[in-house]
């Protein structure tokens, strides 16, 4: 379960980031006042496009980034007080956190493991699983810098899963992957979402969302400005499809900026 | 406890199974020291042996009848070129300069009727001058010899024959046998050319191991984002600051024995061989136990020294500019122990002076003068200083702005 209240998270930029987002404040409000909640046995998907907060309230939920204001809750765990905890429950997966090169991804997953206090066992029979669920015995024991990029995904969502976690935080999952391995992620959460466990993904691939999640929020510029499975979000919008849906509330958000 | 071990044990796994990486962090500085050292022993062991061999190339005006025959006797072999009263001396001085001739000496008019002449005080005594190039070898080395094998004996045989008994000068004689005089403490004295140099090369060396792997062990991590998955994991960060720590620590030893035990080789060839000295410092277990903390307590120092710098630079590149004023810092309070005989003398408050204490307390174990007061003071400072940057880069690591840039 993942419980957000009232969150917003505020950058101060430097001088250098001011001139880049072209700006003159020095302060930027990459997540305004988010309330969600995700449940277990359900996938929640966060949709918006590129700089809309996504990956920030992820961040925030992992325990990398703290709340400028309001407060999260993972399994009960406050992620500011109880992150230690939190991150016990949660399986984290992002574009930007990388495996080491220099080691394989055998390696790289014994290490996680036994960083995360999984005895050898454990770690041998959750290894054989999920290699052989995402296809990484072929290259597990190359070195990562010799991988592909899909190759590497496959191994990160495979070190990032190595503990079951109870809830899983996939930053655009499927990007970089061609599709076969692609559906693979998708039917992965799926099932983690049959067997009870909290999803929460964010992507600005609109089918990804149709298909797969059972709730969707909609940000735009820090603003979750929708909220509600694809039917409501669908009729609240008077529209037939998720990418009418979402050009729809871009336009509204933007006529009341403007 | 066991995150740390496992990150420890994760970082030495990343170097030792990195072929290029041993290479360029052990083997090729170990080697390139010990070729350096080399080389410079036997470029200066050629210079003097040249020096020695070269036949002197002098130019003698007025020479007095008996010199010829005095040289002749005493085996003094160069090249002479005896020249008379008319001849000029000119392109002599320009052959001097250009390094053709080595030295020129020049007798006064009448030398040896002056000399004979010579009856009361006040009487002119007659001037030999010579002519060289101090910045040519061969000349200088040409006019000490020269000095030393001919002018002062033939002096001594003037005066003998002007005084009959020349004892008559010698009204006491200092020490006949000066072997006998030295009263020499060997284990100090073999110590205090190492006690000069060493400190100086433990701890450049310490922190140039520190320096070139804490910056890609950290920032390089934190470039590469492989640094925000350890950072995932349900371990507190100081395990993880710890286990950086430790590791680089003990890699940073590892390579600052390697440059060390190549420094030592590439001395004795320096010094063709004579490593008696070396050998002369002879360590007490109680003086052995305080080096060996000391080296300890100054690895983790630099390692937190350029820890610190490396959390807080953005890329590899920045991190260098911002170690290098460090190193500078490191090499002053070493080199300051370098040009003193030792903190003996010194106050208890200099031993609080981090980098300076560590590289004092070393030259006083290798000369055998440490007390506990200065060992104790230099480990206080040391372990304070270490919490303060343990504490410092722990916070780095629960920051985001400066793991993140967020």
């Amino acid at each position: 379960m993942i419980q957000i209240n009232e969150l917003t998270k505020i950058y101060k930029l430097t001088k250098k980031q001011m001139m880049e987002h072209k700006t003159k404040k020095n302060m930027m409000k990459a997540v305004d006042n988010i309330s969600l909640t995700a449940k277990p046995g359900e996938i929640y998907g966060l949709l918006g496009p590129n700089g809309a907060g996504k990956t920030t309230a992820l961040r925030c939920i992992s325990t990398l980034l703290k709340p400028t204001e309001g407060e999260i809750k993972v399994c009960g765990y406050d992620t500011v007080k109880d992150s230690e905890n939190v991150r016990k429950k949660i399986g984290f997966l992002t574009n930007e956190i990388k495996l080491d090169p220099q080691f394989s991804p055998r390696y790289m997953f014994d290490f996680f493991g036994k960083l995360r206090g999984l005895d050898e066992e454990t770690i041998k029979q959750r290894r054989e699983k999920l290699f052989a669920y995402f296809g990484i015995n072929g290259f597990e024991d190359k070195k990562i810098n010799e991988l592909s990029s899909g190759m590497k995904q496959k191994a990160s969502i495979a070190v990032s899963l190595i503990h079951d976690p109870e809830v899983i935080i996939f930053d655009e999952p499927t990007t970089g992957l061609d599709i076969v391995t692609a559906r693979s992620v998708t039917d992965y959460l799926k099932l983690m979402k049959d067997q009870g466990k909290t999803v929460i993904i964010s992507t600005h691939i609109m089918t990804e969302a149709e298909k797969l999640c059972d709730k969707i929020g909609i940000i735009i510029k820090g603003q979750l400005t929708l909220e509600g499975s694809l039917e409501e979000i669908l009729t609240e919008t008077n529209t037939k499809d998720l990418e009418d849906a979402f050009f729809e509330l871009y336009k509204q958000h933007n006529k009341e900026e403007a | 406890m066991e995150g740390t071990k496992n990150i420890i044990k994760k970082e030495l796994t990343r170097v030792f199974t990195d072929k290029k990486l041993i290479v360029s962090l052990f083997i090729l500085p170990g080697v390139l020291i010990m070729v350096m050292y080399s080389i410079m022993g036997s470029l200066i062991s050629n210079l003097q042996e040249d020096i020695e061999t070269h036949t002197p190339i002098i130019c003698i005006k007025n020479a007095p009848e008996d010199l010829m025959n005095f040289i002749e006797a005493n085996k003094y072999e160069a090249d002479i070129t005896y020249l008379s009263s008319t001849d000029t001396v000119d392109d002599i001085k320009e052959k001097i300069l250009k390094g053709d001739t080595d030295l020129l000496v020049v007798f006064e008019e009448g030398f040896m009727d002056t000399i004979q002449n010579y009856s009361k005080i006040g009487d002119p005594i007659p001037e030999v001058k010579t002519f060289y190039n101090p910045s040519e070898d061969y000349s200088g080395a040409a006019r000490s010899n020269f000095i030393a094998e001919v002018l002062n004996p033939y002096q001594q045989s003037l005066l003998a024959q002007r005084l009959d008994n020349i004892e008559l000068l010698q009204v006491f004689y200092i020490d006949l046998d000066p072997e006998a005089s030295i009263i020499l403490d060997e284990d100090k004295a073999g110590g205090k050319f190492f006690a000069m140099l060493l400190p100086f090369l433990i701890n450049i060396m310490l922190f140039q191991g520190a320096m070139g792997l804490g910056v890609d062990t950290i920032t390089g991590e934190k470039e590469r984002g492989t640094i925000a998955s350890m950072l995932l994991s349900p371990i507190k960060r100081s395990q993880i600051v710890f286990g950086k720590l430790i590791s680089l620590g003990i890699l940073t030893a590892l390579s600052s024995v390697i440059y060390t035990v190549s420094v030592v080789i590439g001395i004795k060839n320096l010094s063709g061989g004579d490593t008696d000295q070396m050998m002369a410092i002879k360590f007490t277990p109680v003086e052995i136990i305080q080096l060996f903390v000391i080296i300890i307590a100054m690895v983790y120092l630099y390692v937190a020294m350029v820890a610190l710098v490396a959390v807080y630079a953005r890329t590899q590149k920045e991190a260098s500019t911002y170690v290098t004023p460090l190193y500078i810092l490191v090499m002053l309070g070493s080199i300051m122990t370098m040009f003193s005989s030792g903190g003996g003398d010194k106050g208890l408050e200099y031993y609080a002076i981090p980098i300076y204490n560590g590289s004092v307390t070393i030259q006083n174990l290798l000369v055998g003068e440490l007390t506990m007061a200065q060992f104790g003071v230099t480990l206080g400072s040391l372990a304070l200083i270490a919490i303060l940057l343990t504490t410092l880069i722990t916070k780095a690591f629960n920051s985001e702005r400066v793991m993140f840039n967020a």
